[in-house]
């Protein structure tokens, strides 16, 4: 709040803000506790057994049997198959823009990244259902599967190609450029003085790199919680690629579920069959939890990368 | 060409885009000596030690015409990090690396450059570094902490260290002491001397005041301008300036 001495105009100006202000906190926190209080029939009526059972069994004149686990499993799976592929792309991507680029190319670049960063997730879900599955079945699952499918994460015989792997694949290119652009501002941020130092201390470039993505480190952390948050909480573009089907299975090419793409398949018509809207409730607290500790997570990390001197 | 110098510039020149920075430096430096490069600011002594480092490869549109040549090895013509090996820098801004325990900022440079064979080895080269910037005694039950729990002058011997880590035959220092408080400072030039003294490194230090060229230096190397207009022993520029900048300079009127 402004001193009570600053100029009339100025506070007048500082409580015009404060309704928009709070209006977002509130918001956010009306959310949270609405979203609780709709899912908690769910919770009462299966208890824990809801985030640890796979069941979906659907009933109109009762209510059904519900467990979540299998779009649980298939939500942290994913998003984890996401962030192992999008961080070696990520590191790699940031090093190119910040290192290798010429000058004027470097803007363009960063531009395009940016800009595919805020792309409609929808447009990544139908070049995934087109192209990318496809593609990773016959060039990726087949041969894995036909060479080592004696391993368990290879071991069943893809199908249509939607599944995990698919899942995980596409968000690894919906989050890639989220995570450069927090990696190459975090290795931009490094002081020339820093910069200088590793070239003294080197014996080759590539020395030196390794050097400065050490000293953001956390910020490498940091984009890969904050990837993972992202890729946990998609939810149109995966829905088109992961398979849609209730599996808990180790094998990747498997077709499975996630929690957004269950609530988005799935509420349209769950209000025919008793309960069913309180347990995709309960998958919207556990996403948003989630969310808020990754995020939490992340964020913290973030602000370990400060620069002194 | 390099004859027994340590450091030969010959018509160095630096432009950086179009603005000239340096106009045509030469000089020769024998091995173990000390040299002060005075000057205002904004004269381009920062840019000479960069030039002579190559550490101007990392400054965007910097470009150099001219000859420097490391006890004959002619720098422009060498890799660069081979160059730095060589050629230690210790910054204005003390910069230890964030990351890395006090341990590691020494290690660092011997490991990259694979100079030790074993632990114990790099443990010794470790200990003689803090040893030689004087700081061995405070940081020696303490190695594996992090160097932002040290003080500002700490952390500047420990830059000091890491350099010399590498045992460098020249060891380059960019006005090292303008950060610091006048205890630390002291300490950091004793064991620039001792090291050159002792360890025959030839040293390169831009420097704020002529007192601390008059303390440490065996040359001085005035730079105005861009242009060297003063350079020889520092005794007898001292007693006897022949330019009349370099007098103004050493009575504090410039």
């Amino acid at each position: 709040m402004p001193p009570r001495s600053v100029p009339r105009e100025d506070r007048l100006f500082y409580f015009s803000l404060v309704p928009f202000a709070y209006i977002i906190i509130a918001a956010l926190l009306l959310l949270a506790l609405s979203i609780t209080w709709k899912a908690l029939p769910a919770l009462e009526a299966y208890g824990i057994d809801l985030f640890l059972r796979n069941v979906w069994a659907p009933r109109e004149d009762s209510p059904g049997d519900y467990g979540l686990l299998a779009a649980i499993y298939g939500t942290l799976v994913s998003a984890f198959i996401a962030v192992v592929l999008a961080l070696p792309l990520s590191v790699s991507l940031a090093i190119a823009v910040e290192e290798l680029a010429p000058k004027p190319l470097r803007g363009a670049i960063a531009f395009l990244n940016d800009v595919a960063a805020g792309f409609p997730t929808i447009a990544f879900g139908l070049w995934g259902v087109e192209y990318l599955v496809p593609f990773l079945r016959d060039y990726v699952m087949r041969p894995l599967y036909s060479s080592i499918g004696f391993l368990p994460t290879f071991s069943c015989e893809p199908l249509s190609g939607a599944s995990l792997l698919a899942a995980g694949t596409l968000l690894a290119f919906m989050v890639t450029p989220f995570m450069t652009a927090l990696i190459r501002e975090a290795y931009a941020s490094v002081p020339f003085h820093l910069r200088e130092a590793a070239a003294s201390v080197s014996s080759a470039w590539y020395q030196e790199v390794l050097l400065v993505l050490g000293m953001i480190k956390p910020a490498i952390v940091a984009a890969l919680l904050l990837g993972y948050g992202r890729a946990a909480g998609e939810t149109v573009a995966v829905s088109l690629v992961v398979g849609n089907s209730f599996n808990v299975s180790l094998c990747l090419f498997a077709p499975s579920y996630t929690v957004s793409a269950l609530i988005a398949n799935q509420f349209g018509n769950a209000t025919y069959y008793p309960l069913m809207p309180e347990v995709l409730f309960a998958g919207g607290v556990f996403l948003f939890v989630i969310g808020l500790v990754i995020n939490w997570m992340g964020v913290r990390m973030i602000e370990r990368v400060r620069w002194v001197g | 060409m390099g004859g027994s110098y340590a450091l030969l510039v010959e018509g160095l020149k630096v432009w950086y885009g179009r603005r000239q920075v340096l106009r045509g430096i030469s000089f020769k430096l024998p091995p173990s000596s000390i040299l002060a490069v005075m000057g205002p600011s904004g004269s381009g002594k920062s840019t000479l030690l960069r030039a002579i480092n190559r550490l101007l490869d990392y400054v965007p549109d910097a470009r150099v015409e001219g000859r420097v040549e490391v006890f004959g090895l002619d720098v422009y013509r060498e890799n660069p990090y081979r160059v730095r090996r060589l050629v230690g820098m210790v910054f204005q801004t003390p910069n230890p690396f964030p990351h890395m325990s006090i341990y590691d900022n020494v290690a660092v440079g011997p490991r990259l450059h694979g100079l030790a064979k074993s632990r114990d080895e790099l443990d010794r080269i470790v200990e003689w570094a803090l040893k030689a910037a004087m700081l061995w005694d405070e940081v020696k039950d303490r190695l594996h902490e992090p160097p932002t729990k040290l003080s500002g002058g700490q952390q500047q011997r420990l830059s000091l260290a890491r350099a010399l880590a590498l045992k460098p035959s020249i060891l380059l220092l960019d006005e090292p002491t303008a950060n610091i408080d006048p205890t630390n400072a002291r300490r950091l030039e004793e064991s620039i001397r001792r090291v050159a003294v002792e360890d025959g490194v030839t040293v390169v230090m831009v420097t704020h005041t002529p007192q601390q060229a008059l303390r440490i230096s065996d040359y001085v190397a005035f730079i105005y301008e861009g242009k060297l207009v003063e350079f020889g022993r520092t005794r007898e520029v001292a007693l006897n300036p022949s330019h009349k900048l370099t007098a103004m300079y050493f009575r504090g009127e410039l």
